[in-house]
């Protein structure tokens, strides 16, 4: 039986790039996911929606490694996987943009860039070697088209757009190939945000595989090619973003799947904010 | 807030320490005839060679978001251990001088082990373990008094490398190390980002216990090599040397421009810091405005370079926002 099993997931690894499956996680008495199962199809973009407190970021956090399920298995590639810290996560090739960026203000673009996974030289590798990685990070920004104007620019007096760009160009430095971004707009204009969801877009194109977080569902259905909506900690459905609408995916965050509550969405829309 | 005086801001932040000391050089040069002396110039530098050492022990600590209180109480006892392991128990030299700096580096790690398992603030469980340290070094000495060590010993401070006095010339090394290791090593990098934003650090894979108990490690080091330096020149110790140095490091780390939340700072100007102290110290001797004032002007001096630590700081967020 677990070769059947074996089997069917190495053949099914070729369309999912990821599957958590039945993934639980307890925050003391609080059980913030219940049997959650995803899968992410390979060169995709997946909204992760749900209200607050629904387990999104929690769900996200386990795949990066920031936390660790209680229960449940992880797929790369149809790979059995065990994601104990972010380090193992970056070895599987996922990379989490989190919403306070987590950038450091006291350093420029290529060393926030490169942190952890710095280019080393001389014996031991003890070395940095600042000109390989300014180097690189300057064919980086300018591969994005970004505006951004030197790879020794100082991350603290930047825009939000711009530091999102730092947090992308991270991650494809590093050659990611799934990229975890929590509300990657909230905190942008209308233009930065145009700018940046056209990025994201390229950055599939270019191979990448993404997830998002976000509560704000029109930027998500402008981009993504499906949305999984989370509610209570349980997975509701993933939805078709070619086939829904604004309203729809909001009633079923609010309501769940078992409820179809048509009549109220538009008020509770608005509520939504 | 315009390019122009962004850009001033950084620069006098970077400089304002060689500033102040150019001005008190001027200040004690007018005052007092003695003050710009060759010998007493002298004099000032090798006063000071290991309080330079500590401060740039204490740096990495600072640097990685710490605070280590403790090292004026590791010199006590990691001085009176070496100094009875040459004077009562006749060890080599070479002997002593080692097992006072593993004990040095043993206590440093004992600091980091607590700083990092318990994850409370430094700044009091190094009170607390400097405290301990106290204890302990006067029940190892019974605040007896050690003097008279071997020659080799006396080398560290009379003997002479390339024309210049050995503990000059080990602080200068200790210096041009410390600042390769800042600015070109992966190490140096990530105690820079730990100091910028701990929880970044973690994310980005860096194994961020390890690195605290590292840091405080590496200043117990650079504190015992102090100590050695100390009881060196003074050819005597007892327990109440070395208490009071945590002091005067701290203090010319944070007028240095080592940020009192880490992540900022540059060895120079560091340098520069413990000669500040030091300049005032002698030279208001040396004006006869007596011993005990310099208490109050070190005391201000301190409560000015933390404000205007934090002046940078709110400066640069306030510049975050506006933008």
């Amino acid at each position: 039986m677990h070769w059947a099993m074996g089997h069917r997931i190495s053949k099914m690894g070729s369309e999912h790039i990821v599957e958590m499956k039945g993934i639980c996680k307890r925050f003391g008495g609080v059980l913030a996911l219940k049997d959650v199962n995803l899968e992410l199809r390979r060169g995709e973009i997946m909204g992760v929606v749900g209200d607050n407190g629904a387990g999104k970021s929690t769900l996200m956090k386990i795949l990066s490694g920031a936390y660790q399920a209680d229960e449940g298995e992880i797929y790369i590639d149809g790979q059995k996987v065990h994601i104990r810290n972010p380090q193992d996560a970056f070895n599987l090739g996922i990379s989490m943009i989190y919403q306070d960026l987590a950038l450091f203000n006291n350093l420029d673009v290529a060393m926030n860039i490169f942190l952890g996974r710095e280019i080393s030289r001389g014996p031991f590798d003890l070395l940095l070697d600042k000109k390989r990685m300014y180097k690189k990070v300057e064919e980086l920004i300018k591969e994005l088209r970004v505006n951004i104007s030197s790879a020794r620019l100082n991350v603290a007096p930047m825009s939000g757009g711009q530091r999102q760009t730092v947090a992308c160009a991270r991650a494809i430095a590093f050659e990611s190939k799934i990229l975890i971004m929590d509300e990657p707009t909230a905190a942008l204009g209308v233009t930065e945000a145009g700018k940046l969801l056209s990025m994201i877009r390229n950055m599939r194109d270019s191979g990448l595989s993404i997830l998002i977080i976000t509560q704000r569902i029109p930027d998500v259905l402008s981009i993504a090619d499906r949305v999984f909506v989370l509610k209570g900690g349980q997975k509701q459905d993933v939805l078709d973003v070619g086939k829904v609408a604004l309203d729809d995916v909001v009633t079923m965050i609010i309501k769940g799947k078992d409820r179809n509550g048509t009549q109220a969405k538009s008020i509770e829309y608005k509520s939504f904010g | 807030m315009s390019i122009i005086s962004r850009l001033n801001l950084r620069r006098l932040s970077k400089y304002s320490v060689m500033i102040v000391l150019l001005f008190l050089v001027v200040l004690f040069t007018l005052t007092s005839p003695y003050f710009l002396t060759l010998r007493n110039i002298q004099n000032i530098i090798m006063q000071n060679t290991y309080f330079i050492i500590v401060a740039v022990g204490l740096s990495f600590v600072m640097m990685g978001g710490g605070i280590d209180l403790s090292v004026g109480y590791q010199m006590s006892l990691v001085g009176v251990v070496t100094a009875m392991l040459m004077v009562v128990y006749h060890l080599p030299v070479w002997l002593a001088v080692g097992a006072g700096i593993l004990l040095g580096v043993v206590l440093g790690m004992v600091n980091g082990i607590i700083v990092s398992r318990i994850r409370m603030f430094p700044l009091i469980v190094t009170l607390a373990t400097s405290v301990v340290f106290q204890g302990i070094s006067y029940m190892v000495s019974q605040s007896r008094t050690y003097r008279v060590f071997p020659d080799e010993f006396l080398f560290l401070t009379q003997g002479k490398v390339l024309g210049m006095p050995f503990d000059i010339f080990l602080t200068l090394v200790i210096i041009i190390l410390v600042s390769f290791i800042y600015y070109q090593t992966t190490f140096g990098l990530r105690v820079v980002a730990l100091g910028g934003n701990e929880e970044a650090s973690r994310l980005a894979g860096i194994n961020i216990r390890k690195m605290r108990i590292t840091l405080y490690t590496i200043c117990g080091f650079f504190t015992a090599i102090a100590t050695m330096i100390m009881i060196s020149k003074a050819n005597t110790t007892h327990s109440s040397f070395g208490p009071g140095t945590e002091f005067t490091a701290l203090t010319a780390a944070i007028i240095g421009g080592v940020s009192f939340m880490g992540g900022e700072g540059n060895i120079p100007a560091l340098v520069a810091g413990v000669f500040v102290l030091a300049v005032l110290g002698n030279g208001m001797q040396l004006a006869g405005w007596g011993i005990y004032p310099q208490f109050i002007v070190r005391g201000l001096i301190l409560l000015g370079g933390v404000a205007f630590d934090e002046y940078q700081k709110f400066a640069r967020l306030s510049r975050q926002k506006t933008k």
